[in-house]
């Protein structure tokens, strides 16, 4: 359907302005990646040797490297629990209630935040005499102090609840404007036929959800995939605590010609996050296990 | 007014007993939301409690001791004065000020004329170019940090405020927001006005933008506040100290010269967080309504 008097190449004068930076600083890196993963790159010289498959070698061979994509793969745990938390926070502050904004404020206020000033904050927190062994102390869960970001076992579990805190706000607001759509009438249906309020969220406002379940969920895996900054500013970066990407940094920019080893990298998540955005859609998409009812 | 028959003073009485239950309840349920509220309130804001207390502590003896150091020892400036006396605090303001506002202003440019034509333009292609970006939204920008760096060094724009700008005005984010909101506007009042002789341009320009107003100002702030805490591209493409934006610049001097005293990294914190803050408080309605929903 043609729109009147417009010409038929407008639309390329609209977004020629747009598609020049993006080609070269969104585009071309996604390219150059796979180039670049098949070549030792020197960098003073600027010059890049065909390789074959030697930095994906590397990477299989590398006694690091598995430790990183173990402790990606650990990182998945945040996506449940940021979905349950988000989804829950977003329930607590969904119905109007006096001073509810500001409740709604503060559980965002960690999205805002800089990732690295944060960052330094819960590096405080996380002493062996900081606020969160305190809390734990007081609670009987634990009997005295713990140094949860120099303990090796443990930072990787910190910087996940970290990256929780940081992101759970962001999530909420997601599932506060899914909420708004669940029909009100299914609800009060429901309830009329006598449904407890597990049941109601369980088979009327969880099937809603249905769409923002699967961006979120998309939104979270992704966002742990990449986990790296959460791991740069909070913790020492040992073995037991370095993620992919945060492997990928240390080979690219840590001294020694890395570049090609770290676009290996950045191929590998990158394929895993299609891989992943795809059989999410399959799985929660309109076919999927809540589509079909039950 | 009618005297009330003993039948019906009897359905009253009946209907005012559930009442007091249910009022009970009412309060009951409320008092357990309220509960729920302040708990995660606390355990999510708590840490910056600590963090405003023990930056104002003069006296920082205190500053381990749970719960009492999450009210202030002494309350002064003095650590505020000392972080501005060690750190070119305001020259990494200025430098944020200046990288997210040239940000800001490059991807509004470009994204709105581009989300405009992905939504209401034909054109050879739109759907495969829109899927483009879409895909490159799937995968994590840090992938991207290396041919980024060595494209920014064949450019020589390493260690300039262009080569920490522009692959964040690359983002298809902001397009893909625009679009999904000029897709909204009804085509009638647009296809008028293209009979009437309008250009795309005056189109965009006097009916799709003042019609877009609340979803440029989400695109705005959105956009603000990831460059403004940019932190690792910025960290990656600059080395001047005195060229450094806030989220770089106090990052390194907190881990690095003044790891040594808690009581200045807290006031550091305090000053870092605080613009933030501000600007929050000011537009928290748009973050709030989620990007999802740009219209009302």
């Amino acid at each position: 359907m043609a729109k009147p008097g417009v010409g038929r190449h407008t639309g390329y004068l609209f977004i020629a302005p747009f598609l020049i930076p993006f080609a070269v600083f969104s585009l071309w890196p996604l390219l150059y990646n796979m180039w670049l993963s098949l070549h030792d790159y020197f960098v003073t010289e600027h010059v890049a040797v065909w390789n074959g498959f030697a930095n994906y070698v590397t990477l299989a061979e590398s006694d690091s490297f598995p430790y990183a994509l173990r402790n990606s793969l650990l990182f998945l745990l945040v996506v449940p629990v940021i979905q349950v938390v988000a989804l829950g926070l977003a329930l607590l502050v969904q119905r109007p209630l006096v001073g509810i904004g500001l409740f709604r404020a503060i559980y965002y206020v960690p999205v805002v935040i800089a990732i690295s000033v944060a960052g330094v904050v819960w590096r405080h927190v996380f002493e062996y005499d900081g606020m969160f062994s305190w809390l734990l102390i007081t609670l009987h869960i634990i009997p005295e102090g713990v140094d949860w970001i120099g303990l090796d076992k443990l930072s990787l579990y910190a910087a996940m609840l970290f990256s929780t805190w940081k992101n759970v706000g962001y999530y909420m607001v997601l599932y506060l404007a899914g909420l708004q759509t669940v029909p009100k009438a299914l609800l009060d249906a429901a309830e009329l036929d006598g449904a407890g309020a597990w049941m109601r969220f369980r088979h009327v406002t969880l099937p809603a959800l249905q769409p923002i379940v699967l961006l979120c969920t998309l939104l979270t895996t992704i966002g742990a995939l990449k986990a790296f900054q959460e791991i740069l500013v909070l913790t020492h970066r040992t073995q037991n605590t370095v993620t992919m990407l945060m492997w990928m940094y240390s080979v690219a920019f840590g001294g020694g010609n890395g570049f090609g080893l770290a676009a290996a990298v950045a191929v590998l998540v990158m394929v895993l996050c299609f891989a992943i955005a795809a059989v999410q859609f399959r799985v929660f998409g309109a076919r999927g296990i809540w589509g079909k009812g039950t | 007014m009618r005297r009330a028959t003993v039948q019906e003073i009897i359905v009253d009485g009946a209907a005012a007993k559930g009442f007091s239950i249910n009022i009970v309840k009412r309060i009951a349920a409320i008092g357990a939301r309220y509960a729920g509220l302040i708990v995660f309130a606390a355990l999510m804001g708590f840490p910056f409690v600590w963090v405003l207390a023990v930056g104002m502590s003069k006296d920082p003896s205190g500053i381990w001791v749970f719960p009492r150091a999450f009210l202030p020892h002494d309350p002064s400036v003095y650590w505020f004065k000392r972080v501005i006396g060690v750190m070119p605090f305001f020259t990494y303001l200025r430098n944020s000020v200046a990288m997210s506002g040239m940000t800001v202003a490059a991807t509004l440019m470009l994204a709105i004329p581009a989300g405009f034509a992905f939504a209401q333009l034909e054109f050879v292609g739109r759907k495969w170019l829109f899927g483009l970006l879409i895909a490159t939204l799937m995968v994590p920008s840090e992938v991207g940090i290396v041919p980024n760096f060595l494209t920014c060094a064949h450019l020589g724009l390493l260690d300039t405020y262009a080569g920490a700008v522009l692959p964040n005005i690359a983002s298809a984010f902001g397009v893909f927001l625009m679009k999904q909101h000029f897709e909204q506007l009804p085509s009638e009042v647009l296809d008028a006005a293209r009979v009437d002789g309008a250009g795309e341009w005056r189109l965009l320009w006097h009916i799709a933008i003042p019609m877009s107003l609340p979803a440029v100002a989400t695109l705005t702030i959105f956009t603000l506040v990831t460059a403004w805490n940019d932190y690792l591209w910025p960290a990656v493409v600059m080395n001047t100290r005195l060229k450094l934006p806030i989220s770089v610049g106090v990052f390194n001097d907190l881990t690095g010269p003044f790891a040594t005293s808690t009581s200045l990294i807290m006031a550091a914190l305090v000053l870092a967080i605080v613009p933030v803050m501000v600007c929050f408080a000011a537009t928290q309605r748009f973050f709030l309504r989620g990007v999802a929903d740009s219209r009302a």
